[in-house]
């Protein structure tokens, strides 16, 4: 890859400065403040999405699952409606609320209002950001979670009731522990493509780690250089993540094996320390 | 319809045949070409420029030139929803027919314009382009306008903005790349060293985010080219209005790549066009007869 891109800047018209890859550049940005406040902004927002959107996930999933019309369908309402318009729809929509609502009042119908707010103050970019994100996430992680219960066996939600115990209890001690070890996977998934969704909220002039990066290049014209540096910070909390994931997956697959299979650490130590004294040990 | 057709396609290789024979000549020999009804109908091909033009452009026989269609009334995405329409659209298409080749115009994002050129990607770049001697460093200008930035805010209620001083506890919208952001920017910088409360700068990816941005409240000023602010609050049916003086006149220039010679072709067709009054015609047609220069220069920025 790096003499194919020196091969092509080598046939270009005119010395062209931007379509380098130079490493100096990327060092004297990869740890800039800017990028790094760019990056601190990317992980909040993921964080408190992934966040919002597990929570409520798991919320309609339980929904959707009732006996209750009502209750089911208007978790279905919500699940369409979120899954049915672009994210990026939403942003705009979240940012630009004032436009259909200028006030917020939460109060009790026909009488005092209890809280009042001028929405353009209340609904800051990074508000419609983290709520943009969060409500669309949740929707797709309701069908995740949705898919998580329907794997659990039927015979366990009678044997809790045969124990007496409420849905409520059924769902929290038997049905949901059970259901992590499918829901995990695509969670990891949706929590790592949250990570780079977050880079849509530029359009609301949201500087997350991509639009920083962005913006630096608009003036000094460096541009593969900057979005190789976005790329390794984006490749690098990645990893965090899928690390962190595979423990989790440990975490909610204990009984479902006589024994787990070693982690990578482990097998790197048995590797390593394969010696008489460790097999003593 | 048809008769311009072949009437152009006649028009090329007897320039050619006219530029081989009397290249270099005082006065090339010009061709009259019909033309459909728009500004620069009366247009005819000047020989002596298109011989001006690069090898690339002469054997292709068109001009890429890129613009961000963010941009009314210099560019802008027309009714059709996929034309380029506007001043500098227009001026490429009459520079196109002096110069007697295809011109088109693209609908790129503005920061990716000037590395396209470099990079040879588009053949010009004429999107309301701010000659400044950064830029020069980059590519070559041709100028042909100027504008100054303005600032406009919401007609009721807005604040009082005359100079970029008067931002200082502000929040302002601008678009990204654009000088207006570097001023803004740079303002922020000088009103926390003198002790004022920052300038909160918003700076969305197109012009579009950041006008949205000013009617939905959630700016109190944005700023853009003068032209057009202009236009923003003449379209706006009274919801903006300008803000104090327009600043930093300076010229527009059409942005080609260094060293190809493309620029004097430019100058010698500019030239033309301003003579024969289509210059004139289109900037009447978009309301910015103010910008108007009389003298086309290559990279004129004093700063």
């Amino acid at each position: 890859m790096l003499v194919n891109t020196l091969a092509f800047s080598s046939t270009t018209r005119g010395r062209s400065v931007v379509s380098r890859f130079d490493w100096q550049v990327i060092g004297q940005y990869f740890a800039s403040d800017r990028v790094f406040q760019g990056l601190e902004r990317t992980l909040l927002l993921t964080l408190i999405a992934m966040a919002i959107g597990i929570a409520g996930g798991i919320v309609l999933a339980v929904m959707r699952l009732s006996a209750n019309p009502i209750v089911s369908g208007t978790a279905w309402v919500y699940i369409w409606f979120f899954r049915g318009t672009p994210v990026l729809l939403q942003i705009y929509f979240w940012f630009n609320l004032n436009f259909l609502y200028p006030n917020l009042t939460l109060g009790v119908p026909f009488g005092p209002a209890l809280y009042h707010a001028d929405t353009n103050g209340l609904i800051t970019k990074f508000v419609a950001a983290f709520l943009a994100l969060g409500l669309n996430e949740a929707a797709y992680m309701a069908e995740i979670v949705r898919a998580g219960i329907l794997s659990v066996d039927e015979g366990q939600t009678e044997a809790a009731q045969a124990l007496g115990m409420t849905r409520l209890q059924t769902m929290r001690r038997i049905v949901l522990p059970q259901a992590m070890r499918v829901i995990i996977p695509p969670t990891g998934n949706e929590t790592i493509s949250m990570l780079k969704t977050t880079s849509l909220v530029s359009v609301i002039a949201y500087t997350e780690l991509l639009y920083a990066v962005q913006l630096i290049y608009s003036v000094n014209y460096q541009i593969v250089p900057l979005l190789i540096v976005a790329a390794l910070w984006y490749l690098i909390v990645t990893t965090v993540l899928t690390i962190g994931q595979y423990y989790v997956e440990r975490h909610f697959g204990r009984g479902s094996a006589r024994m787990l299979p070693p982690t990578p650490i482990e097998r790197l130590r048995t590797l390593v320390l394969r010696s008489p004294e460790s097999k003593a040990l | 319809m048809s008769v311009r057709r072949s009437a152009r396609l006649l028009a090329l290789p007897l320039v050619a045949l006219v530029a081989a024979a009397g290249c270099g000549g005082s006065s090339g020999g010009k061709q009259s070409v019909s033309t459909q009804n728009s500004p620069g109908a009366s247009a005819s091909v000047d020989s002596a420029a298109a011989a001006l033009l690069p090898a690339s452009v002469k054997s292709k026989g068109s001009l890429t030139v890129a613009a961000d269609a963010s941009y009314a009334p210099n560019e802008f995405i027309g009714t059709d929803g996929k034309t380029v329409e506007g001043m500098d659209a227009d001026l490429a298409a009459a520079l196109g027919k002096v110069l007697g080749v295809k011109v088109t115009v693209e609908n790129q994002s503005f920061d990716s314009i000037i590395p396209g050129i470099v990079d040879g990607k588009y053949d010009l770049g004429m999107s309301s382009f701010t000659d400044n001697k950064t830029r020069e460093k980059q590519v070559d200008f041709v100028d042909y306008f100027v504008a100054g930035t303005s600032f406009f805010v919401k007609a009721n209620g807005g604040p009082k903005v005359n100079t970029l001083a008067d931002l200082c506890g502000l929040s302002v919208s601008v678009e990204k790349g654009t000088t207006q952001q570097d001023d803004a920017t740079a303002q922020s910088g000088k009103c926390t060293k003198a002790g004022k409360k920052k300038v909160s700068v918003s700076v969305f990816p197109d012009q579009s985010g950041a006008n949205l941005a000013l009617s939905s409240g959630k700016v109190q000023v944005s700023m853009a080219d003068s032209p057009v602010a202009a236009y923003q609050v003449k379209q706006s049916n009274g919801q903006f209005a300008l803000s104090g003086q327009a600043y930093g006149t300076a010229p527009y220039g059409i942005a080609c790549t260094k060293g190809t010679g493309l620029d004097n072709a430019i100058l010698a067709a500019l030239k033309d066009v301003m003579a024969s009054g289509t210059y004139t015609q289109i900037l009447d047609k978009w309301g910015i007869q103010s910008g108007a220069i009389t003298t086309p220069t290559i990279n004129g920025a004093t700063s």
